[in-house]
Formats: C-alpha cells, structure tokens, sequence
C-alpha cells in the first residue's frame, strides 16, 4: 500500500494500478462524486474524492486501491497506546469475550490499552444531554448529525456545505480515548504529549485519512492507525496465549454495539435515525438539505453497508459479525454502566466538546457567474437531448449527462459517444 | 404576477399519482438543479420545499402530473398541472389543517393540511387555478433577491 502522507497536490484516496485496470465502467459508475472518468482505457481520477472506497469495492480487478499511511509494524508496539474501533470486539467469534482482546493487545507488547467500548456509551449518554439541550436554544439546527463516520463529514464538506453546522460538535470517542490517554501520562508521568503516541486499530481507511486531515476538528488527537485485518493474525495468536485476568472492559452492551447500525443512538430517547450504505446517506443528506426531517433530533449515518461492519478492512463477515455483537449485548445487558452526575459534570466542564474548526463559509456565486452556469446547463440540456441515453460509460464518463458536462466544459468530445458515432455515421 | 424577464432555463418532469416509490424525486431535482447553478442555499429550499408540497400533492390526490421549472432573470416559477380530480374549495384548501387525505394517506404520516398552507408560506406568490373534476393548475413564485448572489459583479 502507498504513503498518502507524502502526497502534494489534490488529495485522492485511491489509487489506480494501471497493470490491473481493464478500463471498464465499473468503479466510475459507483462513484458517488463522479469523480472518476476512463481514458485511453485506464480509470483516473479526476474529479473530489470523499475516501468512501465504493471504487475499490466495485473493481473486480483489484485495481483500485485504498491509499494510507500504514507504516506502522509491529516491532515499534513497545512505543504506542493503543486504542482499537469497537468493532475489533466483534471479529473474533462468540467464544471471544472483548476482555480477552484487550489483554491480547496488551500481549503483543502495547505500552498501553484502551477500551474504546465505555467512552462511547460515556458519549452516548452525553449525546442525549446535547440533544435535550440543544432543542431549547431556538434556531438551532435540526438535525444533527453524527461526526463519526469520516465519509460522512467529507461528503458534508464537500457536497452539502450548508450542513456543517448540523455536524454534532461533540469530539468522536476515538478522539476523546486519545486525548484523555495523552492527557492522563501527561499529568501521571509528565510525559510530554509529543512523545505519546496512539494507534488506532480501525476498520476502515477513512479514520487514517481523518487524522491527516482532520475537516471539522481543528486536529485529531491520534497519531497513527492499522487496520484491523493487518493486526487480526499476531492479535489472534496473541489472544490464545493470554495468561492474566486484569480487567481492562468495563462497559455494558451499550458500548459494545456501537459498530453496528443503530448502534450509536441505541438506548436513546430522542427521536433519532440510524442510517447506513451511500446512497441512502446522500438521499438523506439532500432531504435535510430540504428542510426536511426538521422534527427529527439526530441521525447516525454511516456510507458502509451495515455500517463500521462493513468497513473494508475488517475480516469477519459483517452480517455473522453483528450476530456476535448481538449476543454480547444479551451477555454485558443494555443498561448503562456510566455514572450519569459524572457524566453531566463533565458535560458542563465541556470535556465533550471537539476543538471545531469555525463554520465553514460558502462563497457565494456572483450574479455573472450564476448566469454563465445557468447557460452551461441550457448547453448540457441541449446535448443531452441529442444523445442515446444508454447512460453506457462507453464514453468513459460515468453517464450521459455529466458526458454533456464534459462536453461542455471542453473535456470530452462528442465523437467520444460511439453509440451517436454509430447511429449518424458521424 | 410580475412581469417575467426572459425564461432563462426550463426543465419539465412528470409526477406519477400514488407513485409513492419515487415520491420525492422530482422536487429532488429541482434542489439540485438550482444548487448546482448556484443560488442562496435558503432560497434553494424554499423553492424544493414548494416543489416538494406540491408534488406530494400530486402523488395523494391528483392525476398525473407534470412540473416544471422556470428561471428568469429575477424570478424562478413552479407551474405545476396535473389532471386529477380537482380542488372544490380553495379557499378551505389553503386553510392550515384542512385535508381531503384518506385515513389510509394519513397513516402513511401525510394529510396534515399543510401542503398548499406551507407552499403560501414559502412562495412570494402562489395562485390556484382549479375546479371540481377540472384538473389542477399551481402556479408559484419566488423571487431571486440579491441574495441569488451577489449582483455588485
């Protein structure tokens, strides 16, 4: 895998093998930005890239691939805190109680370990006093909507800026296990935070992509990541051999859950929504972006398919995965296991609360330019009525109408469409 | 209504009654037809927001359909016509919480009254043209302020 860290320009996330790459419509045709067109018979990206790693799904090639930082190797454990997604609970099978993956962590040699699976019911649990106190203060947005899922605040970002204000501005869990993890050696050891460093074991490229360039926090607290089916064979070995029986677990099924659809908001009183897979998040983003679903208090969403399960580097079947997580819920209960006064304490404290970056301030279109786009599009209709509409690819632009786009904008041709081509003679 | 610059751009799209798979859709893309050219976020909702009452509108009561956007220089206009059966009393049908909805409608969460109420609400001008058995013709408009961007450039 390749370095993103040391890339310049525009960042993309994936990558494309040229040795690989058949030149196909596949991974263009699932890009959710469009943002991928096929030339000279290879995909290249050219277009915003949101990290959601549809493409890479798509190839059936093994083509396109995650771009990250993984430089991580084992041998350098002795130097990291450790703090792994709560999915990790889910991948080793029933008979694998999350106890026994902490301390096979700490087996492998992790100068320290976290357990991600109580912050998060902390948060969840705090969650639902930002929620109740948010309603009172009028004007404020509705709904919010869950900081979580990187995708999600890249797609935010990029496609439907006038959300930001709608992200919760509370700090994820991963970021506040890293934070309080630095903050405690610091005040314990006198450790400066320079020479901690956290690695977060995830199930998904996008947390990596979140730290190098963090969009609605000003920084992220974490330093390096793995992914989980980088780690699960030494963790596996490790976890047979585990000889103690500290306890380094302390959260109810309501933590554990979290990497499951609904798991965030499970518990909650609110009305909320958890929502998961790419289309479905973009549709609900663009109703939001409506006006609707104002009623609503907060939606979890996630871009993979039965959400964090489904992130691209877990090993587990997500589907056998969220019955393990199930069962483990029946074993640890649902009922919360955080001290609620402490909790309220450290919400008033702002203990919660991410270092947000200011709202993000959309530049708006001059009037000239307005009218130029409004041209462009009476352009792009008008080639796209001459057109076959067989939204084919051949062209190698995702469909017919950003075709027209192409056009239009002086990137493609229209002998590009060898259907056109075909019918007229052309 | 006020004079109409030249139209700059139409697009039309047909509604479907009952169609409630695709319900939606339209006003869809009406938002993103407008974002995409670039107007005042809040304008941009507004106009989906008519779009959308009006083409659930459609969709619960009405015949097939069609909408069609307009943008002029300084207005954009939803003429939205379908051939259903009609609005007998307009002035009740503007009224907030009046609805002819079916109980079945009403479980699905539609049929609170508010659609033509909360089209008034968003439009700078909203006329009705309808009858019994004689099809429906919405015709909105919003004005494009300064706000559409800015007219200093």
């Amino acid at each position: 895998m390749s370095d993103v860290s040391s890339r310049t320009g525009p960042v993309h996330y994936v990558e494309v093998d040229d040795a690989l790459c058949t030149g196909c419509v596949l991974c263009m045709k699932v890009c959710p930005t469009k943002a991928i067109r096929v030339k000279a018979g290879k995909a290249r990206l050219e277009g915003v890239c949101i990290d959601c790693v549809e493409c890479v799904r798509a190839c059936p090639e093994g083509a396109m691939k995650a771009l990250t930082h993984e430089d991580f190797t084992l041998e350098e454990s002795s130097n990291f805190t450790v703090s792994a997604s709560t999915v990790i609970y889910s991948q080793f099978g029933e008979n694998v109680l999350p106890n026994d993956i902490l301390l096979g962590l700490k087996r492998m040699g992790f100068k320290y370990v976290h357990d991600q699976s109580y912050t998060s019911e902390m948060f969840s649990f705090a969650l639902g006093l930002h929620l109740r106190e948010s309603r009172k203060i009028p004007d404020s947005p509705f709904p919010l909507i869950s900081p979580v899922c990187p995708v999600v605040v890249r797609l935010i970002v990029h496609r439907f800026p006038s959300l930001f204000k709608n992200i919760l501005p509370l700090a994820t869990p991963r970021e506040i296990v890293a934070r309080e993890a630095k903050r405690r050696l610091r005040e314990k050891y006198g450790t400066p935070s320079e020479e901690i460093q956290v690695l977060h074991v995830t199930p998904c490229p996008s947390k990596m992509i979140s730290i190098i360039e963090p969009l609605s926090q000003t920084r992220s607290y974490l330093d390096r990541t793995i992914g989980i089916n980088r780690i699960y064979e030494p963790l596996n070995r490790s976890i047979q051999e585990v000889d103690e029986d500290r306890v380094l677990h302390y959260s109810s099924g309501v933590g554990l859950g979290w990497g499951m659809p609904g798991g965030e908001i499970a518990g909650l009183e609110m009305n909320c929504l958890a929502i998961s897979g790419l289309q479905e998040t973009i549709l609900y983003l663009e109703k939001i972006e409506m006006g609707l679903l104002q009623d609503i208090d907060y939606l979890e969403l996630r871009t993979c398919p039965e959400g964090c399960l489904g992130g691209p580097f877990t090993v587990a079947d997500k589907y056998l995965a969220k019955n393990h997580l199930q069962k483990l819920i029946q074993i640890f209960g649902t009922k919360t296991r955080v001290k609620y006064d402490y909790i309220i304490k450290l919400y008033k404290k702002g203990w919660f609360f991410a270092d947000r970056k200011p709202d993000r301030l959309v530049k708006k279109p001059s009037q000239r330019q307005i009218n130029q786009r409004i041209g462009r599009l009476n352009r792009v209709d008008q080639i796209l009525k001459t057109l076959p509409r067989m939204e084919c690819g051949i062209c190698g632009s995702p469909d017919c109408r950003t075709f027209a786009e192409d056009v239009v904008d002086g990137k493609a041709r229209m002998e590009d469409c060898l259907l056109l081509h075909e019918r007229t003679g052309k | 209504m006020p004079a109409h610059g030249i139209p700059q751009l139409k697009r039309s799209f047909k509604i479907e009654a009952r169609d409630f798979l695709r319900a939606g859709e339209v006003s869809l893309q009406v938002q993103r037809t407008l974002k995409n050219i670039g107007f005042d976020e809040e304008l941009v909702r507004r106009v989906a927001i008519c779009a959308y009452e009006a083409e659930m509108n459609v969709v619960l009561h009405g015949g097939n359909g069609v909408l069609t956007l307009t943008i002029h220089s300084g207005n954009i206009d939803l003429h939205v016509v379908d051939d259903g059966p009609g609005i007998e009393n307009i002035e009740l049908a503007l009224k907030e919480g009046y609805s002819t909805a079916t109980p079945e409608q009403r479980e699905m969460g539609f049929g609170a009254g508010m659609g033509l109420p909360n089209i008034k609400k968003n439009a700078d001008s909203l006329e009705v043209e309808s009858g019994k058995g004689a099809g429906t013709h919405l015709k909105v408009m919003l004005k494009v302020t300064k706000n559409g961007g800015d007219m200093s450039v």
